[in-house]
């Protein structure tokens, strides 16, 4: 009697709390399902369902075909610079924890990654700019061709990917700085006695067993790469008439045909498209994860 | 003592706080007994206007408060899609050009204007036809026309005269010879100064617009009507062949223009173009940024874009709205606008003469040539998607140097762009078949 209080006591006490995470969580989710299958214009009284021809006009569009390639190379993109240069910085920034400048090396890492979003992006627009950005100042300096980085369409994809990943790279820092603290010094200890040295300990010991992390830091990394927007507009944007080259993402696309042609029906099926790509990745994560656990 | 001291303590506090609330109170009665209106308008310049329109109501209304919200057009685009669907609170003028505006009257989301008002808008005196037709849906009048957007050249005259160039150019050949001779270069012989500033790059449907302006002086157009209310596209053709060809040969075999360089009225402004193509607006710009700056302004070749904008009024109980909307298109008002904002005024029969007198550059956009042709953007629901998905073909041909030279290539990219026009007009029910 007393299990049966206390289990409805639990469930009512939590209860709010469900109620607000499936209000602001999982309705919307629903929510944006049901869209997908209607000619929604935002404008329109008329709302017909559709089924799935919005899905079906997705694969014949070829902005939209655009907007998925470049924000996977994007996503994938940050993906490739940012973990490799985070083990090794926060490898770096560990092993000199007693310099007195760690918490400045620390700070200055993670920065960029609560800098705000939109003067960061112009700086870097400016950096790349071709013609004044000391970019293309240090490449004539030593007798490389200037570069026109934000009009190129490989190099504007690149740019996007250079700023994403300075970005990342200060929370990856960090949560790698926790995974080495919690490290076993006795492993280390035991691998320097048999004569390893710093870089096969790191090889060895450190990159195996950080994998939980890094599957983590992956995952979290990919996932905010395919919501790649600001970067891409703020780089393409200007005053007037000379921006950049406008590289395509897929939010882009989905504000685009959202609130300009005013068709949330078709946006939505875009950011369905969007959700299956977060959640298999997260499914590759639980399951990599498991697999670890079993072993 | 202390029992004093503390009587004296909460009838101060009792005091205090009755004197808050009492100011609270009075405060809300004030401002319910003030009328507000809010201004959302797609271009920052004009916030200057619509405050110089309020201050000439407080005579009448002296409790009026008016908040004039003005932001990049994109933005404010978004922002009426989203304040006019979720039903925004209070009185609101809206700037949409007749274009965009068709989109919610077909769906009743703005009033009509009352009697008034539309005898004001319908009567001949006022406002030419074209001008009243794109402020109404049906036959019914729904706005008040304001401003027009309307295209002319720009061209700085100290660079024309170290070119030797005396008169801008009269052909669309002439433009792109010019473009040759002002284009100024390094040693290496790249371009340091673009000789005509070209829309390249960037998002959005302006680069759409801009070719649109270019391919009309061939006869051209993006679309066009069929009839029954029902568009086609229409420029897998001549028309448009030679205006991309010009693009092209601007860029890579002229090469008197590039994606990077600086470009559109800043450009203009800092001297690092010769020439481009503008609406009236850029004279008000020149003026605040770049005073001492020497250029004129000439007609385009045939003709230009005309693209209305007019102010409609969303809210219950409106009439502080439309009286706001009259009262911008008052002569003093739209004088005002000309003279310190460059917007061209819509209205007929007002005397103009003493800003064009003043601003010899205003000539080009008011006295054009016999003949001279206006198009403006078909009023059709998917415009915007239409011109957005053009103009990112467009960027696409722009970056292509085999084009340049390969007349079968661009027929084969022009096809290709207006077949998606096509399909976009089919899903929508309106290609003329």
């Amino acid at each position: 009697m007393l299990k049966r209080k206390r289990f409805i006591f639990a469930i009512l006490a939590i209860l709010p709390t469900l109620a607000i995470f499936a209000y602001v969580r999982l309705y919307p989710i629903a929510d944006t399902l049901r869209l997908s299958l209607f000619k929604w214009d935002i404008l329109s009284r008329n709302k017909p369902f559709i089924g799935l021809a919005n899905f079906r006009e997705l694969t014949g569009d070829h902005l939209f075909l655009d907007a998925l390639v470049n924000t996977t190379i994007i996503a994938f993109g940050v993906l490739f610079l940012t973990i490799p240069m985070a083990l090794v910085i926060a490898a770096l920034i560990f092993h000199r924890t007693r310099s007195r400048m760690a918490g400045f090396y620390e700070t200055a890492v993670f920065i960029p990654h609560v800098v705000s979003l939109v003067p960061a992006a112009m700086a870097w627009k400016w950096i790349f700019d071709a013609r004044l950005g000391p970019l293309n100042a240090l490449l004539d300096f030593f007798g490389i061709p200037m570069q026109n980085w934000l009009f190129d369409p490989v190099l504007s994809v690149i740019c996007i990917i250079v700023l994403c990943s300075w970005q990342a790279l200060g929370y990856a820092v960090l949560i790698y700085i926790v995974g080495f603290k919690n490290l076993p010094v006795s492993l280390y200890e035991a691998a320097k006695l048999d004569g390893a040295s710093g870089p096969q300990s790191f090889w060895h010991l450190s990159i195996p067993m950080l994998k939980p992390i890094t599957l983590y830091v992956s995952v979290v990394t990919l996932v905010s790469g395919f919501n790649v927007y600001a970067q891409a507009f703020v780089l393409a944007s200007d005053a007037q008439g000379a921006p950049g080259r406008q590289v395509r993402v897929l939010v882009l696309d989905m504000l685009e045909n959202s609130f300009r042609n005013y068709r949330v029906g078709y946006a939505a099926s875009e950011a369905v498209v969007l959700l299956v790509i977060v959640l298999v990745l997260t499914l590759i994560q639980f399951s990599m994860l498991r697999e670890r656990g079993r072993a | 003592m202390k029992n004093a001291s503390v009587k004296t303590r909460i009838s101060t506090r009792a005091l205090l706080m009755g004197t808050a609330f009492g100011t609270a109170l009075l405060s809300g009665l004030s401002s319910a007994s003030a009328e507000t209106l809010t201004v959302w308008s797609g271009y920052p310049e004009m916030a200057p206007f619509y405050e110089h329109v309020a201050q000439g109501l407080k005579a009448s209304h002296p409790d009026l408060d008016v908040k004039v919200e003005a932001i990049a057009l994109r933005e404010h685009e978004k922002r009426v899609a989203l304040g006019l669907t979720g039903g925004q609170e209070g009185i609101t003028v809206i700037e949409l050009s007749g274009s965009t505006a068709t989109r919610y009257l077909e769906n009743s989301l703005l009033p009509e204007a009352p009697d008034d008002v539309a005898a004001f808008v319908k009567d001949p005196k006022n406002f030419d036809k074209f001008f009243s037709d794109t402020a109404s849906y049906d036959g019914t009048v729904y706005g008040v026309p304001l401003f027009r957007g309307q295209g002319a050249l720009y061209y700085n005259t100290d660079m024309f005269k170290a070119a030797g160039l005396t008169e801008p150019p009269k052909t669309m050949e002439d433009y792109s010879k010019y473009a040759e001779k002002l284009t100024k270069r390094d040693a290496s012989g790249k371009a340091t100064v673009s000789g005509w500033s070209l829309r390249l790059s960037g998002g959005g449907q302006g680069i759409a617009e801009k070719f649109w302006i270019n391919m009309h002086q061939y006869g051209g157009a993006i679309l066009v009507p069929a009839g029954d209310g029902k568009w086609k596209a229409d420029f897998a053709n001549e028309a448009g062949r030679k205006a991309l060809k010009q693009y092209l040969e601007n860029i890579y075999t002229l090469k008197t223009v590039t994606p990077e360089m600086p470009a559109d009225a800043d450009a203009f402004e800092r001297g690092q173009t010769a020439m481009f193509i503008r609406e009236s607006w850029v004279i008000g710009d020149i003026a605040k940024k770049a005073p001492d700056l020497k250029y004129a302004t000439a007609p385009l070749p045939k003709g230009s874009i005309a693209l209305p904008t007019n102010l409609y009024v969303a809210g219950d109980d409106a009439d502080i709205g439309w009286e706001f909307a009259k009262a911008a298109s008052s002569p003093e008002n739209l004088v005002w606008l000309l003279e310190n904002v460059g917007w061209l005024p819509n209205r007929s029969g007002v005397d103009y003469s003493s800003v064009t007198a003043k601003q010899p550059a205003f000539a080009a956009f008011v006295n054009y040539p016999q003949g001279y042709e206006f198009f403006t953007l078909p009023s059709i629901g998917p415009i915007e998607e239409i011109l957005t998905r053009v103009a990112a073909q467009l960027v696409v041909a722009f970056g292509d140097a085999s084009m340049a030279t390969d007349d079968a290539k661009i027929n084969a990219f022009l096809k290709k762009a207006s077949d998606e026009v096509n399909t976009i007009l089919d899903r929508e029910g309106l290609l003329a078949k």
